[in-house]
């Protein structure tokens, strides 16, 4: 499903200097298969989890989802792609302030272009299976930081879509809500989509398909 | 869907408090000084109207330079001879005679003039056929001891139709008030042109002794101060105030063309002015307006990091700023105007008091300061997103967190 190869990325330091964060990663995730990609603070599993995303452009490197090759596409594809390809878990969340739990989840329908009606059911019965759905109308402010997990949670999963992303998603989270993550991003790989987390704690990932760990810009198997 | 979109509107409206509220002000200073200029605009344009409407004649000399007519005496044989002459359709006689000679105000662009009119001749003026009259009527022949009042002089001195107005000891009746006309008139009392010629000679000594003393010979229809003097369908005005010239001696003849020179050439300072206050008003309101916009989406860069991440074009998330833009800087258009329909309302109801008016709130002006708030604001929220999306999703996440 997902399968990266050569991926690589370079920042600036203020001085000029270069900074190579991945030096020529490779990953291959199968449909129904976890992967977690652990490694310490400032290793790079946030930068390889948004080039696997799309979030940023890699230095070098190629980027399937499928048979199609997301990284070759221009800005508008890439959108489409995230869209349609990527589910994602933010560790800070990440909900628009302005926009009520509901509408927040609808956000990942509507630039997929799904049915209005169809995804605000969907919609709708996600949240009351996380447990939020009496909160459907309040502002993440008015949100605790587990609920806001849930319902972001909702959102990264609501067009079902056959890549997830999960970065720290447990981080910001007691225990009681890192296991309903926890236990969402197994039954969603259960369900056959290809899902990836990167934490630093390696415990995250106990019992998972495959754990490897980033060093020095590069995966190996943990 | 129709239904709730409204409540969505809102809710955005309410997101954008402080963007509205800032737009608005800007807007409202915007508003507020253009009001100020267009009403420089209307008292320059009015009295260029007013002064190309006629040809304004009085007798050669000195006299009471008053108004637009300074010169001597026009007698009644002058005023016949002028009548005569081709291309001349009416002649008005009239007195113009300062309110009050004794105070400063004489000396003013904006004095008060009482204007006798002799009503058995029509009102040659092209452009004032009638006065607009807003509350009561205007003179009508045979009228004497009878006033129509200018709306700033009305309003100054607190006199409407019905009340009754003391002119050099005489009363009279206050039988109409005119519309504001943002002009000279403004400040007028008209009066029959017989109770004029008696208040002209009520307020002079000399002619009160040249009268009594029979040294010239002078009846009641010899005191003038000028006359207003129309022309025929077809004639040129300059051309038919030359001819007057040529063939009647002893006049002071103002062609229309010059006058209206002279006046823009009196004005120059105000046009230069209002000049200023435009460009400063759209400078401020349009900086403020724009800078506020631009602001307004760079806070919001983390949520177009989110969107984008979840799979929205630069193309949806232009679209979606726009139509929050143009909700947001109208609404913050429209506070702006109402705020400074509020402000202006309320020093021109102090003002009013002095018989002046600061503000004329045109429907131009307002339609123009909405369209160019909407514009502008759309322009700087397109500006910030077109920024906004240069970034990639990761780095706008980034930035706003």
């Amino acid at each position: 499903m997902l399968r990266a190869t050569g991926l690589a990325k370079s920042y600036r330091a203020p001085s000029g200097a270069p900074i190579r964060v991945l030096d020529g990663v490779d990953l291959a995730v199968r449909a129904g298969e976890l992967a977690a990609v652990t490694g310490a603070s400032g290793s790079g599993k946030s930068t390889l989890l948004n080039l696997l995303g799309l979030l940023e452009d890699a230095d070098g490197g190629e980027l399937w989802f499928g048979d199609e090759r997301v990284s070759a596409l221009g800005r508008a594809g890439k959108s489409r792609a995230r869209g349609r390809w990527v589910g994602f878990v933010f560790q800070a969340f990440l909900l628009v302030p302005s926009l009520t739990a509901l509408e927040n989840v609808l956000l990942a329908a509507r630039y997929a272009g799904r049915p209005a009606a169809e995804a605000r059911r969907r919609a709708l019965a996600l949240l009351e299976e996380l447990g939020v759905g009496d909160r459907r109308d309040h502002y993440p402010a008015q949100l605790s930081g587990g609920e806001q997990q849930r319902v972001a949670w909702c959102r990264a999963v609501l067009n079902e879509a056959p890549l997830l992303l999960a970065d720290e998603p447990t981080g910001n989270l007691d225990d009681a809500n890192g296991a309903v993550i926890l236990d969402g991003l197994r039954r969603r790989a259960h369900a056959g989509a290809a899902v990836v987390v990167v934490s630093h704690h390696p415990e995250v990932a106990a019992g998972w398909g495959a754990v490897y760990r980033l060093r020095e810009g590069r995966l190996e198997a943990a | 869907m129709r239904a709730e979109a409204v409540p969505r509107v809102l809710r955005i409206l309410r997101g954008y408090a402080f963007t509205i509220a800032g737009i608005a002000i800007g807007v409202g200073g915007l508003v507020t000084l253009g009001a100020m200029s267009e009403r420089i605009v209307r008292f320059i344009e009015g009295g260029d109207r007013f002064v190309l409407g006629q040809i304004s004649v009085a007798g050669r000399g000195m006299g009471m330079g008053a108004g637009f007519t300074a010169g001597g005496l026009l007698p009644a044989a002058t005023v016949r001879a002028i009548a005569a002459v081709p291309g001349v359709t009416g002649v008005q006689p009239q007195v113009m005679l300062p309110l009050n000679p004794s105070t400063s105000q004489f000396l003013t662009l904006t004095q008060e003039l009482v204007l006798g009119l002799d009503l058995a001749v029509l009102m040659p003026n092209r452009h004032y056929r009638a006065l607009p009259v807003r509350a009561g009527r205007f003179l009508r022949a045979g009228d004497r001891r009878v006033a129509v009042l200018g709306a700033s002089l009305a309003a100054a001195r607190g006199l409407r139709a019905g009340s009754r107005l003391t002119l050099e000891g005489a009363s009279y009746e206050v039988v109409g008030v005119l519309e504001r006309m943002l002009t000279a008139p403004d400040r007028f009392v008209f009066v029959p042109i017989e109770d004029a010629r008696e208040q002209w000679v009520a307020k002079d000594q000399l002619l009160q002794t040249v009268l009594a003393s029979g040294a010239a010979a002078l009846t009641a229809a010899d005191l003038n101060t000028g006359a207003a003097v129309g022309w025929a369908e077809g004639e040129d005005p300059d051309a038919v105030a030359r001819r007057i010239r040529e063939r009647v001696p002893g006049l002071n003849v103002q062609l229309p063309s010059e006058l209206s020179r002279l006046l823009r050439s009196s004005t120059a300072f105000f046009s230069a002015l209002l000049v200023g206050i435009g460009a400063l008003a759209l400078l401020i309101g349009g900086l403020s307006l724009a800078n506020t916009m631009a602001a307004a989406v760079f806070e919001r860069i983390r949520d177009f990091g989110v969107k984008r991440a979840l799979g929205a074009t630069d193309l949806q998330l232009a679209r979606e700023v726009l139509a929050e833009s143009l909700a947001v800087t109208l609404a913050g258009g429209l506070g702006g105007v109402a705020l400074a329909l509020v402000l202006g309302g309320a020093i021109d109801g102090w003002a009013a008091r002095a018989g002046q008016e600061l503000f004329d709130f045109s429907p131009r002006l307002l339609a123009g300061a909405l369209v160019f708030s909407v514009l502008l604001g759309a322009a700087a929220a397109g500006y910030a997103t077109r920024r906004v999306v240069a970034l990639s999703p990761a780095e706008a996440i980034r930035r706003g967190a």
